[in-house]
């Protein structure tokens, strides 16, 4: 097609291959901050293409890009000799474009068979059966795990493959691995290249993102390499020697100073860590001496952080840890640790706070006497850490999102020393910092250490360690696998420690395959629907116990009565439902529920046409529709949180009905009423509407691809976005059809109240939510049930209305509500929690 | 706002008043109560009358009140839906089991402090330690609570004593002692939340629980003690209730949720929990009672006055969420107290 040997840089080669994708001069700026600059490269059909570079070297950002991810700011991408103007995940996967992310889209709360289905368009399931389709795709990767199981059971090996079959299932035209066998062990990783070399022999142009030279080698035809977010270069991998990918890959201009080394050789060893593990990482042992900085070094994800979460005092661990010879236990480990994580934003910062407070809070018994704080002291020593670190701020009561990267970290740094700690463990210090503060954070680091408290610092920028640590660990897969020491450390033999090694997870923590066959019942316990058997038994039971003490518990009235109840509340249940699986809530469908029912009382009345009381009914739903895509709006676009827009909508839709009515008035028609309340023996047909709505509700959500895209969402938004669901489509439509149950549920309402009264309503509210937690449903989103709500729902009415017929007060009707709700949360929690270990 | 940023070594003799949060938030309150007060002379001169503000000041210092205690609950991430209970059944224990005998008065009014600590604690051990949703635990508490409501007063409404319709009804220097009440919960819950080490604390575990369980404090004890002071100032709420109200009913305390909330959303106090702003709130309960009072007097019927304080919520969340968009995450909003 086009000409394929415009290779840009030193290293140019001709190839006769049909290029399938083309980089021109691509930048991408994070506010103002380059990740990518001015990068062109291509990609050919039937080839292995590598991506290599350091961490952030913009290898990540680059996959982005090409999967629609993030746009670029500048630069053009050509697919098959077609520009395209705007990638988006959508587009890139209906032009054949799949993506193993580094970071699995694996949705927690859907099952391995929904997680499969949710990703990938319907044509991808050509086979007899959709499971069996699926069932082969995790055949082809050799992930052999029960298609029902919930996905966070798996382990973090099995999501990779399980994201690796996502992408192969779809014939891609190009498919982007991206560090892809970073947790696999041998095994997996043998016949993950089986795959590729098969894939890329019927054409696909594979883009593999590594940080392992072996890997390269082994899998590799074609390599580029990144620095800096600069295109460094491109060849074929043969033309290359390992010490000349290093020279591409080292050599970053850090452009900051260091203050010189430790230059005291004592033998005191002041901290230790002998033989220490924990979740990710395995049997590191390290020392440090007085005035000794320490660095950990190794490619991103290879245990660094999560040992950092153990000297911090967050994560349990193995092993022993002492310092100045006293032993340190978890809890120790969080009171004397000064940690300094790396996600600033999420774990370092309290960004409502004020730059003051922020340095403070860590250190507040220090400015305070018997409990009371002093603003003199506080402000002097608060002000003296910032000077001796230099903290530019617009003041000490400015918010602490005002200050640049670098200043906010000081701020962190300020809160540590003020703390007066006895370790102090700092991951990723000079990340989004800019030069000048570097240095600074440098000096800082180099003083405290030589005051004699232990520094730890974590970092993927290896000239950074060389420049700042006395002793450096180097890890590969949660172990160290080199410990260089004074004139030893370097930045590349730092990387070439990392990149080298061969190591590779450890069997345990990779394919663990449970048996299939005793899991199948535990799959079932803990799927969504698991709460409907226990729930059904309890009604029953109740019951016939109540019918064992009055007679009259179970007559055909009553059940019908009973049932009558539960369907108005059910239907505002389903509806809470929608909203609980979105991670969201609604508490406006109590109000809207009575506000409907006033709007009934103008329209259907028995003076009144058939037409015009048609009309009442669709102008019911119509004000429902309304109220439901105003909550999604201002939930998605307008910034507010679930509880503050229904909540919002709350007060005002009772004025509403309070505007339309300010007293009970306008009968609803009997005649209606009676056809609503219509009965066959002791069910009224309208719970029968109820049961059935429910079902296909529980259908749409387990089966189609609406309700895939709803829990995926309320599981987890970032996951969602990145297989493509539209986030704010969803949510307006979730809260849309919840305000269309509430809407069904105040028809039910209306024949009840039979008045339109603008007090009525407003406890659905509330027992909606209770109906839909008794049924199982979480809030924290992603898993639900309609059928568990509805017979929630009828639980509920039952409990109340059995109260009366045991002769018991009102005192007992809210006991035994409370008691219900408090008991089968707490039964859930504890399930799920189970279901963890 | 920002130009002090760039240079100066030593730049805090410079402070940027209107650059703080907390003076956000004051003066949007503050600005907004002054126009309507304004607003009210111009238009509705018998609502700023001595008569008027007499007549519903108290009712304003009771929403002060249960809105403090909403703000500590909230400043956690939380949400405490049992507030209706709690109130109910300090309105009721302080009636009931007061027998209208000023001697038993303060026997009822320690039964219902002892009430709200047990409610307290058991909200904070299921949400702090079990890690229940705030939600849930709190509507099983209010069903909970309000079994107590009716195993003391069997839903039949008492009349109080003498000395506490004096106590909580009366005036001293004119002022409603329902105002100095919740002056005095006011002065409080600021001296502690700004002043001590443990209201330090308290809104640095609120502002970023994780960065709080990083320097060693006790996230889960500080969760906890915002529930239960929280329903202290329920209890207060609910005797001063008892006290104002001639014959309270059973059912006293559900008309004060959503206003709780309302005006700790008004106040600035972000749901997803954080620093809060308890004098904003005080004020933003005489806001809503004073937009009241000036809706009744222009003659505006009940239900356009409910839509007027929709559209002061609606605009007070906007007005501050403007501010969240630098950090509003996901992550914030699952890891709160919003955990289950």
């Amino acid at each position: 097609m086009k000409d394929a040997t415009k290779s840009k840089g030193t290293l140019s080669v001709a190839s006769p291959a049909e290029v399938t994708l083309k980089l021109t001069n691509i930048s991408k700026y994070f506010s103002s901050v380059p990740a990518l600059l001015d990068v062109s490269t291509e990609f050919f059909a039937g080839e292995v293409h590598a991506i290599l570079g350091e961490n952030g070297a913009g290898k990540s950002t680059l996959m982005n890009i090409i999967s629609g991810t993030f746009q670029p700011t500048q630069g053009e991408i050509v697919f098959q000799g077609q520009a395209v103007p705007q990638m988006t995940p959508e587009k890139a996967k209906s032009l054949g474009i799949a993506i193993s992310f580094q970071h699995p889209a694996i949705l927690d709360d859907l099952s391995v068979l929904e997680n499969v289905q949710v990703a990938l368009p319907r044509t991808v399931f050509t086979g007899t059966s959709v499971r069996e389709d699926v069932r082969a795709m995790l055949d082809a990767v050799g992930l052999n795990v029960s298609l029902h199981m919930r996905a966070d059971g798996l382990t973090v090996a099995q999501k990779h493959l399980l994201e690796i079959a996502k992408a192969l299932a779809i014939k891609p035209k190009i498919l982007i691995l991206d560090e892809p066998t970073a947790s696999l062990d041998q095994d997996a990783t043998d016949m993950l290249f089986g795959r590729i070399r098969e894939v890329v022999k019927a054409g696909t142009s594979v883009i593999y993102i590594t940080h392992r030279l072996a890997e390269l080698r082994q899998i590799a035809h074609r390599v580029t390499v990144l620095r800096d977010g600069k295109y460094r270069g491109t060849g074929m991998v043969n033309d290359f020697s390992n010490n000349d990918l290093l020279a591409l890959i080292v050599g970053r201009q850090l452009g900051s100073t260091f203050p010189p080394k430790s230059p005291v050789h004592s033998s005191d060893v002041l901290f230790s860590a002998k033989s220490i593990s924990g979740k990710g990482f395995k049997d590191v042992s390290f020392e440090a001496t007085r005035g000794q900085i320490i660095g950990v070094a190794g490619v991103a994800g290879n245990g660094q952080p999560e040992l950092m979460k153990v000297l911090a005092g967050l994560n349990p661990f193995q092993g022993a840890i002492a310092l100045a010879g006293k032993p340190l236990s978890r809890s120790d480990l969080q009171s004397k640790t000064a940690f300094m994580p790396s996600d600033r934003h999420s774990e370092g910062l309290a960004a409502g706070l004020t730059v003051r407070e922020n340095a403070a809070f860590a250190a507040l018994g220090k400015f305070a006497s018997k409990g009371i704080m002093s603003r003199q002291k506080e402000h002097a020593l608060v002000n003296e850490a910032f000077k001796s670190l230099a903290v530019k701020a617009p003041g000490m009561e400015a918010p602490i999102l005002s200050l640049s990267g670098g200043n906010q970290q000081k701020v962190v740094m300020a809160r540590a020393l003020l703390s007066e700690p006895g370790l102090i463990v700092a991951d990723e210090p000079t990340q989004g910092v800019d030069v000048g503060a570097r240095a600074e954070i440098y000096r800082i680091l180099r003083e405290v250490s030589s005051t004699g408290t232990p520094v730890i610092v974590n970092s993927s920028d290896a000239a950074e360690l060389e420049g700042l640590c006395d002793k450096v660990i180097v890890m590969s897969r949660g172990r160290v696998v080199e410990t260089l020491v004074g004139a030893d450390i370097s930045e590349a033999r730092i990387i070439a420690a990392a990149v080298h090694a061969t190591t590779h997870a450890s069997e345990n923590s990779s394919q663990a395959t449970p048996k299939e066959k005793p899991q199948n019942w535990r799959n079932w316990l803990q799927s969504d629907n698991a709460p409907a058997v226990p729930l059904a038994l309890v009604t029953i039971l109740l019951g016939l116990y109540v019918q064992l003490q009055n007679s009259n518990f179970l007559t055909s009235y009553n059940i019908y009565n009973i049932l009558l109840l539960a369907t108005a509340l059910g239907f505002i249940a389903l509806g809470q439902t929608v909203a609980l699986l979105l991670a969201g809530i609604d508490l406006s469908v109590g109000p809207l529920a009575g506000f409907l029912v006033v709007i009934a009382s103008f329209f259907i009345n028995d003076d009144k046409s058939g037409a015009i009381i048609f009309a009442g009914f669709v102008l019911m739903f119509g004000a429902a529709l309304v109220v439901g895509a105003i909550n999604g709006l201002l939930i998605r676009f307008a910034n507010f949180t679930p509880i503050a827009a229904t909540l919002a909508m709350y007060i005002g839709i009772q004025g509403m009905s309070f505007l339309l009515r300010d007293s009970p008035g306008g009968y609803i028609s009997a005649t209606v009423t009676d056809w609503i309340n219509w009965q066959m023996g002791p069910i009224p047909v309208a719970f029968a509407v109820l049961v059935a709505v429910a079902l296909v509700a529980e259908y749409v959500l387990r089966k189609t691809r609406k309700g895939w895209e709803l829990r995926a969402t309320g599981s987890e938004e970032e996951g969602a976005r990145r297989i493509g669901v539209r986030i704010n489509r969803t949510f307006v439509y979730g809260y849309i059809a919840s305000a269309l149950f509430t809407a069904c549920g105040a028809i039910m309402l209306m024949t009840q109240i039979g008045v339109g009264d603008p007090r009525q309503g407003i406890n659905y509210t509330l027992s909606s939510i209770t109906a839909v937690v008794l049924g199982g449903t979480s809030l924290r989103g992603g898993r639900g049930t309609f059928i568990g709500t509805l017979l929630g729902a009828v639980l509920i009415t039952e409990v109340l209305n059995a109260v009366a017929f045991l002769g018991f007060t009102q005192t007992y009707q809210y006991l035994f509500q409370g008691a219900l709700i408090v008991v089968s949360a707490l039964i859930y929690l504890t399930v799920r929690n189970r279901a963890l270990e | 706002m920002n130009q002090a940023a760039t240079s100066t070594p030593d730049v805090f003799a410079q402070r940027s008043f209107f650059a703080t949060p907390l003076a956000r938030s004051f003066v949007t309150v503050v600005v907004c109560t002054l126009a309507l007060l304004v607003a009210c002379l111009i238009f509705a001169p018998s609502a700023v009358s001595w008569g008027a503000f007499s007549g519903s000041l108290p009712f304003a210092a009771i929403i002060a009140i249960v809105g403090l205690g909403q703000l500590l609950v909230v400043q956690q991430g939380g949400f405490d839906l049992s507030l209706p209970g709690a109130v109910s059944l300090a309105v009721v224990t302080a009636t009931h089991e007061a027998h209208q005998n000023n001697g038993l008065l303060f026997y009822a009014v320690f039964l219902s402090i002892g009430f709200a600590l047990a409610a307290g604690i058991a909200n904070g051990i299921l949400i702090a330690y079990f890690r229940l949703n705030a939600i849930i635990a709190t509507i099983g508490m209010n069903a909970l609570l309000y079994a107590g409501v009716f195993a003391v007063c069997g839903g039949t409404p008492s009349i109080t004593t003498t000395l506490l319709a004096d106590i909580a009804g009366g005036e001293t220097w004119r002022i409603p002692n329902a105002v100095l009440f919740a002056l005095a919960a006011l002065v409080l819950v600021s001296f502690i939340l700004k002043k001590t080490v443990v209201g330090r604390r308290f809104e640095a575990v609120g502002a970023n629980p994780f960065a709080a369980q990083a320097t060693g404090l006790r996230v889960q004890t500080h969760q906890l003690m915002a529930y239960v002071f929280a329903q202290l100032l329920y209890c207060m709420a609910g005797i001063l209730i008892a006290g104002i109200t001639r014959e309270p009913t059973a059912f006293q305390g559900d008309s004060l949720l959503l206003p709780s909330v309302a005006v700790v959303v008004l106040g600035g106090t972000s749901l997803l929990g954080g620093r809060g702003f308890p004098i904003s709130t005080v004020i933003a309960a005489f806001f809503l009672n004073q937009l009241s009072q000036f809706a009744l007097a222009i003659g505006v019927p009940y239900s356009a006055q409910t839509i007027i304080q929709a559209l002061a919520l609606g605009f007070g969340i906007s007005v501050y969420s403007i501010k969240w968009t630098v950090n509003l995450t996901k992550k914030n909003q699952t890891n709160g107290g919003l955990h289950e």
